[in-house]
Protein backbone atom coordinates (compact mmCIF):
# COMPACT_ATOMS: atom_id res chain seq x y z
CA UNK A 1 0.00 0.00 0.00
CA UNK A 2 2.77 2.25 1.30
CA UNK A 3 5.13 1.76 -1.85
CA UNK A 4 1.78 1.99 -4.43
CA UNK A 5 1.43 5.80 -2.86
CA UNK A 6 5.10 6.85 -3.38
CA UNK A 7 4.83 5.60 -6.97
CA UNK A 8 1.62 7.10 -7.39
CA UNK A 9 3.29 10.58 -5.63
CA UNK A 10 5.61 9.84 -7.94
CA UNK A 11 4.43 9.62 -11.15
CA UNK A 12 2.40 12.51 -10.39
CA UNK A 13 5.34 14.75 -9.58
CA UNK A 14 6.96 13.41 -13.02
CA UNK A 15 3.87 14.36 -14.59
CA UNK A 16 4.14 17.50 -13.62
CA UNK A 17 7.58 18.27 -14.09
CA UNK A 18 6.75 16.79 -17.79
CA UNK A 19 4.13 19.46 -18.14
CA UNK A 20 6.10 22.15 -16.46
CA UNK A 21 9.31 21.24 -18.99
CA UNK A 22 6.38 21.44 -21.99
CA UNK A 23 5.01 24.88 -21.39
CA UNK A 24 8.58 26.55 -20.45
CA UNK A 25 9.76 25.08 -24.00
CA UNK A 26 6.62 26.80 -25.77
CA UNK A 27 7.40 29.45 -23.86
CA UNK A 28 10.50 30.35 -24.96
CA UNK A 29 9.75 28.79 -28.24
CA UNK A 30 8.38 32.84 -29.10
CA UNK A 31 11.07 35.18 -27.99
CA UNK A 32 9.14 38.03 -28.64
CA UNK A 33 6.69 37.21 -26.24
CA UNK A 34 9.07 37.06 -24.09
CA UNK A 35 10.38 40.42 -24.92
CA UNK A 36 7.29 41.62 -24.87
CA UNK A 37 6.23 40.79 -21.43
CA UNK A 38 9.59 42.50 -19.65
CA UNK A 39 8.99 45.50 -21.53
CA UNK A 40 4.94 45.77 -21.44
CA UNK A 41 4.79 44.59 -17.61
CA UNK A 42 7.14 47.84 -15.96
CA UNK A 43 5.26 50.11 -18.74
CA UNK A 44 1.65 49.33 -17.71
CA UNK A 45 3.68 50.14 -14.05
CA UNK A 46 5.04 53.42 -14.74
CA UNK A 47 2.01 54.53 -16.76
CA UNK A 48 -0.62 54.17 -13.82
CA UNK A 49 2.03 55.22 -11.48
CA UNK A 50 2.55 58.93 -13.42
CA UNK A 51 -1.33 59.16 -13.42
CA UNK A 52 -1.67 58.49 -9.53
CA UNK A 53 0.90 61.13 -9.00
CA UNK A 54 -0.97 63.74 -9.74
CA UNK A 55 -3.12 62.70 -6.71
CA UNK A 56 -0.22 63.02 -4.33
CA UNK A 57 0.99 65.65 -2.26
CA UNK A 58 4.14 63.71 -0.35
CA UNK A 59 4.27 60.03 -0.72
CA UNK A 60 1.88 58.88 1.84
CA UNK A 61 -1.57 57.48 2.21
CA UNK A 62 -4.36 58.20 4.54
CA UNK A 63 -3.97 57.38 8.14
CA UNK A 64 -6.95 54.72 7.77
CA UNK A 65 -4.28 52.26 5.75
CA UNK A 66 -1.72 52.12 8.85
CA UNK A 67 2.03 53.23 8.46
CA UNK A 68 2.25 52.41 4.13
CA UNK A 69 3.32 54.78 1.60
CA UNK A 70 1.53 55.76 -1.43
CA UNK A 71 3.90 54.10 -3.56
CA UNK A 72 3.86 50.93 -1.82
CA UNK A 73 0.67 50.52 -1.56
CA UNK A 74 -0.03 51.07 -5.17
CA UNK A 75 3.52 48.75 -6.00
CA UNK A 76 1.79 45.53 -4.08
CA UNK A 77 -1.22 46.26 -5.85
CA UNK A 78 0.59 45.84 -9.22
CA UNK A 79 2.07 42.61 -7.66
CA UNK A 80 -1.37 41.58 -6.98
CA UNK A 81 -2.55 42.62 -10.62
CA UNK A 82 0.47 40.40 -12.50
CA UNK A 83 -0.22 37.04 -9.92
CA UNK A 84 -3.75 37.47 -10.62
CA UNK A 85 -3.18 37.74 -14.44
CA UNK A 86 -1.67 34.21 -13.98
CA UNK A 87 -5.21 32.73 -12.97
CA UNK A 88 -7.13 34.38 -15.46
CA UNK A 89 -5.17 34.43 -18.55
CA UNK A 90 -2.42 31.66 -17.86
CA UNK A 91 -3.78 29.07 -16.30
CA UNK A 92 -7.37 29.62 -17.67
CA UNK A 93 -6.29 29.91 -20.85
CA UNK A 94 -4.05 27.03 -21.02
CA UNK A 95 -7.29 24.38 -21.56
CA UNK A 96 -8.11 27.22 -24.48
CA UNK A 97 -4.61 26.97 -25.95
CA UNK A 98 -4.62 23.56 -26.34
CA UNK A 99 -8.15 23.30 -27.94
CA UNK A 100 -6.93 25.85 -30.22
CA UNK A 101 -3.80 23.87 -31.10
CA UNK A 102 -5.84 21.02 -31.68
CA UNK A 103 -3.78 18.81 -29.01
CA UNK A 104 -6.13 18.67 -26.32
CA UNK A 105 -7.64 15.00 -27.51
CA UNK A 106 -4.36 13.81 -27.54
CA UNK A 107 -3.39 15.22 -23.50
CA UNK A 108 -6.98 13.89 -22.35
CA UNK A 109 -6.11 10.63 -23.97
CA UNK A 110 -2.69 10.27 -22.04
CA UNK A 111 -3.03 8.33 -18.81
CA UNK A 112 -2.35 11.15 -16.86
CA UNK A 113 -3.67 13.53 -14.58
CA UNK A 114 -5.55 16.23 -16.28
CA UNK A 115 -4.93 18.49 -13.84
CA UNK A 116 -1.46 18.43 -14.36
CA UNK A 117 -1.44 19.78 -17.86
CA UNK A 118 -2.63 23.12 -15.39
CA UNK A 119 -0.26 22.90 -12.23
CA UNK A 120 2.80 22.93 -15.09
CA UNK A 121 1.50 25.79 -16.78
CA UNK A 122 1.19 27.22 -13.23
CA UNK A 123 4.41 26.82 -11.92
CA UNK A 124 6.15 28.18 -15.08
CA UNK A 125 3.73 31.64 -14.96
CA UNK A 126 4.38 31.29 -11.79
CA UNK A 127 8.50 31.36 -12.33
CA UNK A 128 8.25 34.12 -15.03
CA UNK A 129 6.05 36.59 -12.83
CA UNK A 130 8.86 35.87 -9.69
CA UNK A 131 11.28 37.08 -12.96
CA UNK A 132 9.15 39.95 -13.83
CA UNK A 133 8.51 41.26 -10.09
CA UNK A 134 12.18 40.47 -9.62
CA UNK A 135 13.05 42.96 -12.19
CA UNK A 136 10.49 45.60 -11.81
CA UNK A 137 11.85 45.77 -8.18
CA UNK A 138 15.25 46.50 -9.02
CA UNK A 139 14.59 48.77 -12.08
CA UNK A 140 12.69 51.09 -9.29
CA UNK A 141 15.93 50.57 -7.35
CA UNK A 142 18.27 51.87 -10.30
CA UNK A 143 16.31 54.32 -11.54
CA UNK A 144 14.76 56.22 -8.45
CA UNK A 145 16.44 54.60 -5.72
CA UNK A 146 13.20 53.10 -4.44
CA UNK A 147 13.22 50.27 -2.44
CA UNK A 148 10.13 48.11 -1.41
CA UNK A 149 9.97 46.80 2.23
CA UNK A 150 8.41 43.65 3.76
CA UNK A 151 7.22 44.28 7.39
CA UNK A 152 6.52 40.31 8.29
CA UNK A 153 8.36 38.75 5.67
CA UNK A 154 7.04 35.33 7.41
CA UNK A 155 3.38 36.26 7.76
CA UNK A 156 3.76 37.39 3.92
CA UNK A 157 5.26 34.69 2.78
CA UNK A 158 2.37 32.27 4.42
CA UNK A 159 -0.30 34.90 2.46
CA UNK A 160 1.26 34.55 -0.75
CA UNK A 161 1.14 30.58 -0.18
CA UNK A 162 -2.64 31.32 0.46
CA UNK A 163 -3.21 33.54 -2.75
CA UNK A 164 -1.11 31.12 -4.82
CA UNK A 165 -3.61 28.10 -3.44
CA UNK A 166 -6.72 30.43 -4.43
CA UNK A 167 -5.45 31.36 -7.79
CA UNK A 168 -4.74 27.35 -9.15
CA UNK A 169 -8.16 26.88 -7.86
CA UNK A 170 -9.65 29.62 -9.47
CA UNK A 171 -7.37 29.12 -13.02
CA UNK A 172 -9.25 25.43 -12.92
CA UNK A 173 -12.20 26.71 -12.73
CA UNK A 174 -11.91 29.18 -15.48
CA UNK A 175 -9.81 26.58 -17.12
CA UNK A 176 -12.99 24.72 -16.73
CA UNK A 177 -15.19 27.68 -18.04
CA UNK A 178 -12.85 27.35 -21.14
CA UNK A 179 -14.79 24.14 -21.89
CA UNK A 180 -17.87 25.70 -21.36
CA UNK A 181 -17.86 28.95 -22.91
CA UNK A 182 -16.23 29.74 -26.29
CA UNK A 183 -16.22 33.43 -25.63
CA UNK A 184 -13.10 33.77 -23.01
CA UNK A 185 -11.76 36.56 -23.67
CA UNK A 186 -14.43 38.76 -22.77
CA UNK A 187 -15.35 36.94 -19.80
CA UNK A 188 -11.46 37.23 -18.80
CA UNK A 189 -11.48 40.65 -19.41
CA UNK A 190 -14.86 41.70 -17.16
CA UNK A 191 -13.10 39.35 -14.34
CA UNK A 192 -9.94 41.10 -14.56
CA UNK A 193 -11.27 44.41 -14.06
CA UNK A 194 -13.98 43.48 -11.82
CA UNK A 195 -10.81 42.31 -9.73
CA UNK A 196 -8.75 45.32 -9.72
CA UNK A 197 -12.09 47.76 -8.56
CA UNK A 198 -14.15 45.46 -6.40
CA UNK A 199 -11.42 43.37 -4.57
CA UNK A 200 -9.07 46.23 -3.08
CA UNK A 201 -6.16 45.50 -5.28
CA UNK A 202 -5.37 48.73 -6.43
CA UNK A 203 -7.26 50.51 -3.58
CA UNK A 204 -8.83 49.61 -0.05
CA UNK A 205 -12.33 49.15 -0.57
CA UNK A 206 -13.44 51.80 1.94
CA UNK A 207 -12.98 54.16 -0.98
CA UNK A 208 -16.16 52.76 -2.81
CA UNK A 209 -19.75 53.28 -2.33
CA UNK A 210 -21.31 51.59 0.43
CA UNK A 211 -23.05 49.01 -1.26
CA UNK A 212 -20.62 47.91 -3.17
CA UNK A 213 -18.33 47.85 -0.26
CA UNK A 214 -20.67 44.96 0.61
CA UNK A 215 -20.36 43.17 -2.47
CA UNK A 216 -16.43 43.35 -2.29
CA UNK A 217 -16.87 41.63 1.20
CA UNK A 218 -18.17 38.98 -0.73
CA UNK A 219 -15.13 38.39 -2.81
CA UNK A 220 -12.56 36.02 -1.29
CA UNK A 221 -9.81 37.64 -2.77
CA UNK A 222 -10.50 40.95 -1.32
CA UNK A 223 -9.69 38.80 1.92
CA UNK A 224 -6.42 37.42 0.40
CA UNK A 225 -5.25 40.76 -0.92
CA UNK A 226 -5.97 42.66 2.08
CA UNK A 227 -3.82 40.24 4.30
CA UNK A 228 -0.74 40.02 2.14
CA UNK A 229 -1.04 44.11 2.18
CA UNK A 230 -1.09 43.71 5.65
CA UNK A 231 1.60 41.95 5.90
CA UNK A 232 3.84 43.77 3.94
CA UNK A 233 2.49 47.03 5.39
CA UNK A 234 0.95 46.78 8.35
CA UNK A 235 -2.03 48.20 7.07
CA UNK A 236 -5.18 48.05 8.92
CA UNK A 237 -7.26 44.53 8.30
CA UNK A 238 -10.74 44.40 7.24
CA UNK A 239 -11.50 41.49 9.52
CA UNK A 240 -10.61 41.89 13.20
CA UNK A 241 -7.32 40.07 12.95
CA UNK A 242 -7.94 36.41 14.09
CA UNK A 243 -10.65 36.23 11.61
CA UNK A 244 -9.11 37.87 8.57
CA UNK A 245 -6.34 34.60 9.04
CA UNK A 246 -9.35 32.24 9.39
CA UNK A 247 -11.24 33.98 6.18
CA UNK A 248 -8.29 33.94 3.97
CA UNK A 249 -7.40 30.48 5.00
CA UNK A 250 -11.18 29.26 4.06
CA UNK A 251 -11.14 31.19 1.26
CA UNK A 252 -7.74 29.94 -0.54
CA UNK A 253 -8.57 25.79 0.38
CA UNK A 254 -12.36 26.44 -0.45
CA UNK A 255 -11.62 28.09 -3.60
CA UNK A 256 -9.04 25.27 -4.20
CA UNK A 257 -11.37 22.33 -3.65
CA UNK A 258 -14.10 24.39 -5.99
CA UNK A 259 -11.90 24.50 -8.24
CA UNK A 260 -10.91 21.24 -8.84
CA UNK A 261 -13.82 19.72 -8.31
CA UNK A 262 -15.40 22.43 -11.04
CA UNK A 263 -13.10 21.10 -13.30
CA UNK A 264 -13.37 17.37 -13.26
CA UNK A 265 -17.53 18.09 -13.70
CA UNK A 266 -17.19 19.93 -16.97
CA UNK A 267 -14.70 17.79 -18.52
CA UNK A 268 -16.89 14.44 -17.69
CA UNK A 269 -19.59 16.77 -18.66
CA UNK A 270 -17.83 17.73 -21.99
CA UNK A 271 -16.87 13.98 -22.52
CA UNK A 272 -20.49 13.25 -22.67
CA UNK A 273 -21.58 15.84 -24.77
CA UNK A 274 -18.62 15.33 -27.18
CA UNK A 275 -17.80 19.30 -26.61
CA UNK A 276 -14.42 19.40 -25.25
CA UNK A 277 -12.50 19.60 -28.57
CA UNK A 278 -14.89 22.13 -29.96
CA UNK A 279 -13.38 25.42 -30.63
CA UNK B 1 -14.44 54.43 -55.60
CA UNK B 2 -15.75 51.23 -55.90
CA UNK B 3 -13.28 49.17 -54.48
CA UNK B 4 -13.01 51.63 -51.72
CA UNK B 5 -16.48 51.62 -50.42
CA UNK B 6 -15.87 47.72 -50.78
CA UNK B 7 -13.56 47.77 -48.34
CA UNK B 8 -14.68 50.09 -45.97
CA UNK B 9 -17.71 47.77 -45.99
CA UNK B 10 -16.31 44.80 -45.36
CA UNK B 11 -14.28 46.22 -42.16
CA UNK B 12 -17.74 47.91 -40.60
CA UNK B 13 -19.05 44.20 -41.10
CA UNK B 14 -15.85 42.65 -39.48
CA UNK B 15 -16.49 44.62 -36.18
CA UNK B 16 -20.06 44.39 -36.83
CA UNK B 17 -19.73 40.36 -36.54
CA UNK B 18 -17.30 40.52 -33.40
CA UNK B 19 -19.40 43.28 -31.19
CA UNK B 20 -17.28 42.67 -27.73
CA UNK B 21 -14.49 43.95 -29.08
CA UNK B 22 -16.19 47.14 -29.29
CA UNK B 23 -18.15 46.91 -26.08
CA UNK B 24 -14.74 46.42 -24.38
CA UNK B 25 -13.11 49.56 -26.17
CA UNK B 26 -16.16 51.29 -25.02
CA UNK B 27 -15.86 49.75 -21.59
CA UNK B 28 -12.05 50.32 -21.06
CA UNK B 29 -11.60 54.38 -21.03
CA UNK B 30 -14.85 54.35 -18.36
CA UNK B 31 -12.56 51.57 -16.16
CA UNK B 32 -9.24 52.99 -16.33
CA UNK B 33 -10.78 56.58 -15.09
CA UNK B 34 -12.83 54.68 -12.44
CA UNK B 35 -8.82 52.63 -11.76
CA UNK B 36 -7.37 56.45 -11.87
CA UNK B 37 -9.74 58.29 -9.36
CA UNK B 38 -9.92 55.02 -7.07
CA UNK B 39 -6.07 54.87 -6.34
CA UNK B 40 -5.88 58.73 -5.86
CA UNK B 41 -8.44 58.93 -3.81
CA UNK B 42 -7.24 56.58 -2.02
CA UNK B 43 -3.47 58.40 -1.89
CA UNK B 44 -5.23 61.78 -1.13
CA UNK B 45 -8.40 60.98 0.32
CA UNK B 46 -10.80 64.47 0.75
CA UNK B 47 -8.03 66.66 -0.59
CA UNK B 48 -7.43 64.10 -3.91
CA UNK B 49 -9.36 67.59 -6.39
CA UNK B 50 -7.52 69.76 -4.68
CA UNK B 51 -3.79 68.13 -5.09
CA UNK B 52 -5.12 67.42 -8.81
CA UNK B 53 -5.77 70.48 -9.88
CA UNK B 54 -2.88 71.75 -8.33
CA UNK B 55 -1.07 69.65 -10.86
CA UNK B 56 -3.34 69.83 -13.92
CA UNK B 57 -5.36 73.44 -13.34
CA UNK B 58 -8.59 71.62 -13.19
CA UNK B 59 -10.73 70.02 -10.57
CA UNK B 60 -12.96 67.98 -13.00
CA UNK B 61 -11.02 64.78 -12.85
CA UNK B 62 -13.86 62.68 -14.34
CA UNK B 63 -13.30 65.03 -17.66
CA UNK B 64 -9.63 65.39 -17.97
CA UNK B 65 -8.76 61.42 -17.36
CA UNK B 66 -12.10 60.39 -19.71
CA UNK B 67 -10.60 62.61 -22.30
CA UNK B 68 -7.28 61.15 -22.40
CA UNK B 69 -8.63 57.71 -22.17
CA UNK B 70 -10.66 58.27 -25.20
CA UNK B 71 -7.73 59.15 -27.34
CA UNK B 72 -6.19 56.44 -25.74
CA UNK B 73 -8.20 53.69 -27.05
CA UNK B 74 -9.14 55.58 -30.48
CA UNK B 75 -5.38 55.14 -31.25
CA UNK B 76 -5.52 52.06 -30.11
CA UNK B 77 -7.85 50.70 -32.02
CA UNK B 78 -6.65 52.54 -35.08
CA UNK B 79 -3.15 50.85 -34.05
CA UNK B 80 -4.26 47.37 -33.91
CA UNK B 81 -6.25 47.69 -36.67
CA UNK B 82 -4.15 48.81 -39.37
CA UNK B 83 -1.47 47.44 -38.10
CA UNK B 84 -2.34 44.19 -38.13
CA UNK B 85 -4.60 44.50 -41.21
CA UNK B 86 -1.99 43.04 -43.28
CA UNK B 87 -1.25 39.96 -40.85
CA UNK B 88 -4.72 38.88 -40.09
CA UNK B 89 -4.94 38.58 -44.25
CA UNK B 90 -1.65 36.40 -44.20
CA UNK B 91 -2.89 34.32 -41.31
CA UNK B 92 -6.27 33.76 -42.90
CA UNK B 93 -4.94 33.00 -46.10
CA UNK B 94 -6.83 35.96 -48.11
CA UNK B 95 -3.64 38.43 -48.02
CA UNK B 96 -2.55 37.27 -51.86
CA UNK B 97 -5.79 37.27 -53.46
CA UNK B 98 -6.39 40.80 -51.82
CA UNK B 99 -2.91 41.56 -53.70
CA UNK B 100 -3.73 40.23 -56.78
CA UNK B 101 -7.18 42.21 -57.30
CA UNK B 102 -6.91 45.13 -59.70
CA UNK B 103 -6.93 47.77 -56.77
CA UNK B 104 -3.79 50.19 -55.22
CA UNK B 105 -2.58 49.30 -51.80
CA UNK B 106 -2.79 52.74 -50.73
CA UNK B 107 -7.02 51.88 -51.77
CA UNK B 108 -6.96 49.03 -49.31
CA UNK B 109 -5.25 50.89 -46.51
CA UNK B 110 -7.47 53.87 -47.21
CA UNK B 111 -10.27 51.35 -47.36
CA UNK B 112 -9.09 49.93 -43.94
CA UNK B 113 -8.42 53.53 -42.03
CA UNK B 114 -11.98 54.81 -43.31
CA UNK B 115 -14.13 51.95 -41.07
CA UNK B 116 -11.77 52.78 -38.29
CA UNK B 117 -13.04 57.20 -38.92
CA UNK B 118 -16.43 55.10 -37.97
CA UNK B 119 -15.71 52.94 -35.47
CA UNK B 120 -13.47 55.44 -33.52
CA UNK B 121 -15.91 58.66 -34.15
CA UNK B 122 -18.76 55.98 -32.98
CA UNK B 123 -16.41 55.30 -29.71
CA UNK B 124 -15.44 59.05 -28.80
CA UNK B 125 -18.99 60.46 -29.33
CA UNK B 126 -19.86 57.35 -26.76
CA UNK B 127 -17.60 57.81 -24.28
CA UNK B 128 -16.90 61.41 -24.13
CA UNK B 129 -20.60 62.45 -25.34
CA UNK B 130 -22.07 60.65 -22.10
CA UNK B 131 -19.39 61.42 -19.87
CA UNK B 132 -19.58 64.90 -20.50
CA UNK B 133 -23.53 65.12 -21.00
CA UNK B 134 -23.60 63.97 -17.12
CA UNK B 135 -20.76 65.54 -15.79
CA UNK B 136 -19.94 68.90 -17.61
CA UNK B 137 -24.05 69.70 -19.21
CA UNK B 138 -22.96 73.19 -19.79
CA UNK B 139 -20.31 72.13 -22.00
CA UNK B 140 -21.92 69.45 -24.13
CA UNK B 141 -21.43 71.37 -27.54
CA UNK B 142 -17.85 71.62 -26.50
CA UNK B 143 -17.51 68.04 -27.95
CA UNK B 144 -18.49 69.31 -31.20
CA UNK B 145 -14.83 70.86 -31.73
CA UNK B 146 -13.22 68.33 -29.96
CA UNK B 147 -14.50 65.58 -31.96
CA UNK B 148 -12.90 67.63 -35.37
CA UNK B 149 -9.39 67.60 -33.32
CA UNK B 150 -9.76 64.15 -32.82
CA UNK B 151 -10.99 63.77 -36.37
CA UNK B 152 -7.69 65.91 -37.43
CA UNK B 153 -5.38 63.90 -35.27
CA UNK B 154 -6.88 60.95 -36.86
CA UNK B 155 -4.88 61.19 -40.07
CA UNK B 156 -1.04 60.97 -39.07
CA UNK B 157 -2.59 58.60 -36.81
CA UNK B 158 -3.75 56.25 -39.73
CA UNK B 159 -0.12 57.29 -40.85
CA UNK B 160 1.24 55.62 -38.45
CA UNK B 161 -0.57 52.84 -38.75
CA UNK B 162 0.79 52.37 -41.97
CA UNK B 163 3.74 52.61 -40.99
CA UNK B 164 3.54 49.62 -38.34
CA UNK B 165 1.59 47.39 -41.29
CA UNK B 166 5.03 47.38 -42.72
CA UNK B 167 6.79 46.25 -39.97
CA UNK B 168 4.42 43.81 -39.06
CA UNK B 169 5.02 42.06 -42.48
CA UNK B 170 8.59 42.00 -41.77
CA UNK B 171 8.74 41.04 -38.13
CA UNK B 172 5.44 39.08 -37.82
CA UNK B 173 4.74 39.11 -34.03
CA UNK B 174 1.94 41.71 -34.61
CA UNK B 175 -0.25 41.27 -31.19
CA UNK B 176 2.91 42.29 -28.63
CA UNK B 177 4.13 44.53 -31.24
CA UNK B 178 0.70 46.66 -30.94
CA UNK B 179 0.84 46.19 -27.19
CA UNK B 180 3.71 47.62 -26.59
CA UNK B 181 3.19 50.36 -28.79
CA UNK B 182 -0.01 51.31 -27.54
CA UNK B 183 1.79 51.66 -24.08
CA UNK B 184 4.21 53.81 -25.09
CA UNK B 185 1.91 55.93 -26.91
CA UNK B 186 -0.27 55.88 -23.64
CA UNK B 187 3.19 56.69 -21.72
CA UNK B 188 4.37 59.58 -23.83
CA UNK B 189 0.92 61.24 -24.63
CA UNK B 190 -0.27 62.17 -21.48
CA UNK B 191 -3.01 59.86 -21.86
CA UNK B 192 -3.51 60.70 -17.62
CA UNK B 193 -1.36 63.60 -16.89
CA UNK B 194 0.24 66.65 -18.22
CA UNK B 195 3.14 65.33 -20.58
CA UNK B 196 5.16 68.26 -18.44
CA UNK B 197 5.43 65.18 -15.94
CA UNK B 198 7.86 63.77 -18.11
CA UNK B 199 11.20 64.09 -17.87
CA UNK B 200 12.90 67.17 -21.09
CA UNK B 201 14.21 64.31 -23.50
CA UNK B 202 10.97 61.97 -23.12
CA UNK B 203 8.75 65.49 -23.63
CA UNK B 204 10.80 65.99 -27.53
CA UNK B 205 9.60 62.02 -28.03
CA UNK B 206 5.75 63.17 -27.08
CA UNK B 207 6.29 66.32 -29.51
CA UNK B 208 6.20 63.97 -32.42
CA UNK B 209 2.90 62.21 -31.50
CA UNK B 210 -0.67 63.45 -32.63
CA UNK B 211 -2.30 62.23 -29.89
CA UNK B 212 -0.45 64.68 -27.45
CA UNK B 213 -1.81 68.00 -29.51
CA UNK B 214 -5.56 65.95 -29.48
CA UNK B 215 -5.41 64.88 -25.95
CA UNK B 216 -4.14 68.91 -24.61
CA UNK B 217 -6.63 70.30 -26.99
CA UNK B 218 -9.63 68.19 -26.20
CA UNK B 219 -9.05 69.21 -22.52
CA UNK B 220 -8.49 72.73 -23.60
CA UNK B 221 -11.65 73.09 -25.37
CA UNK B 222 -13.71 71.24 -22.86
CA UNK B 223 -12.83 71.76 -19.45
CA UNK B 224 -11.64 75.56 -20.26
CA UNK B 225 -13.69 76.73 -23.23
CA UNK B 226 -11.19 77.17 -25.92
CA UNK B 227 -11.96 77.26 -29.00
CA UNK B 228 -9.87 75.87 -32.14
CA UNK B 229 -8.98 79.25 -33.00
CA UNK B 230 -7.04 79.60 -29.96
CA UNK B 231 -5.60 76.74 -30.33
CA UNK B 232 -4.16 77.48 -34.03
CA UNK B 233 0.03 76.30 -32.99
CA UNK B 234 -0.57 73.24 -31.99
CA UNK B 235 -3.82 72.98 -35.10
CA UNK B 236 -1.01 73.59 -37.74
CA UNK B 237 1.26 71.19 -36.14
CA UNK B 238 -1.76 68.32 -36.26
CA UNK B 239 -1.70 69.57 -39.84
CA UNK B 240 1.72 69.60 -40.73
CA UNK B 241 2.05 65.46 -39.12
CA UNK B 242 -0.93 64.83 -40.95
CA UNK B 243 0.76 65.15 -43.78
CA UNK B 244 3.85 63.72 -42.92
CA UNK B 245 3.36 60.41 -41.22
CA UNK B 246 1.02 59.88 -43.85
CA UNK B 247 3.77 60.12 -46.63
CA UNK B 248 6.36 58.28 -44.60
CA UNK B 249 4.07 55.68 -43.42
CA UNK B 250 3.21 54.76 -47.06
CA UNK B 251 6.67 55.23 -48.53
CA UNK B 252 8.11 52.64 -45.70
CA UNK B 253 4.86 50.34 -46.14
CA UNK B 254 5.15 50.38 -50.19
CA UNK B 255 9.30 49.55 -49.16
CA UNK B 256 8.73 46.25 -46.66
CA UNK B 257 5.92 45.22 -49.58
CA UNK B 258 7.66 45.51 -52.08
CA UNK B 259 11.03 43.53 -50.52
CA UNK B 260 8.57 41.33 -49.13
CA UNK B 261 7.44 40.48 -52.66
CA UNK B 262 11.06 39.86 -53.93
CA UNK B 263 11.82 37.60 -51.06
CA UNK B 264 8.41 35.53 -50.71
CA UNK B 265 8.03 37.17 -47.22
CA UNK B 266 4.44 37.11 -47.42
CA UNK B 267 3.32 33.74 -47.35
CA UNK B 268 5.65 32.94 -44.08
CA UNK B 269 4.02 33.43 -40.81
Amino acid sequence: MNSRNISYSSRLIEEFKASFLKDLRSYFRYPAWVIGEFLSTPLWFFFFALGVTLFAPVASTTSENGPSTGFSYFFFGFLFIILFSTSVWGVGQSVRNEQESGTLEQFFLAPANHATLILGRWARIFMTDALIIGYITLLLYFIGGTTVAILNPPLFLLSVGLYELSLIGFGLFMAGLTIRIKAYNSIGNAIFFGYMIFTGALFPINVLPQPIRYFSMLIPFTYLNDLMRHAALGTTMILPETWEYVVSVLAAVGMLIIGFVAFNMIEQNARVKGSIATS
Amino acid sequence: MQALAAIFWKGVKHHVRYPGEFVIFLLLPFLFTFLILGMGTAIAGGNASTYFAARTGTTNIVIYEILGSAVWMTSWVVIEDVGTAIRDEQIKGTLEQNFLAPVRRFTLLVGLSLTDVVITAALFLVVVGVSVAVVLPSGFLTIIPAFLTLLLGLIPLFGIGFLFAGFVVRFKEPYIFIQIINLVFATLTGTYYPVTFLPYWVQLLSGVLPQTYVIEDMRRIVIANQTLVNLYGSVFILLALALAYPILGYAVFRRIEKRASVTGEFSKY
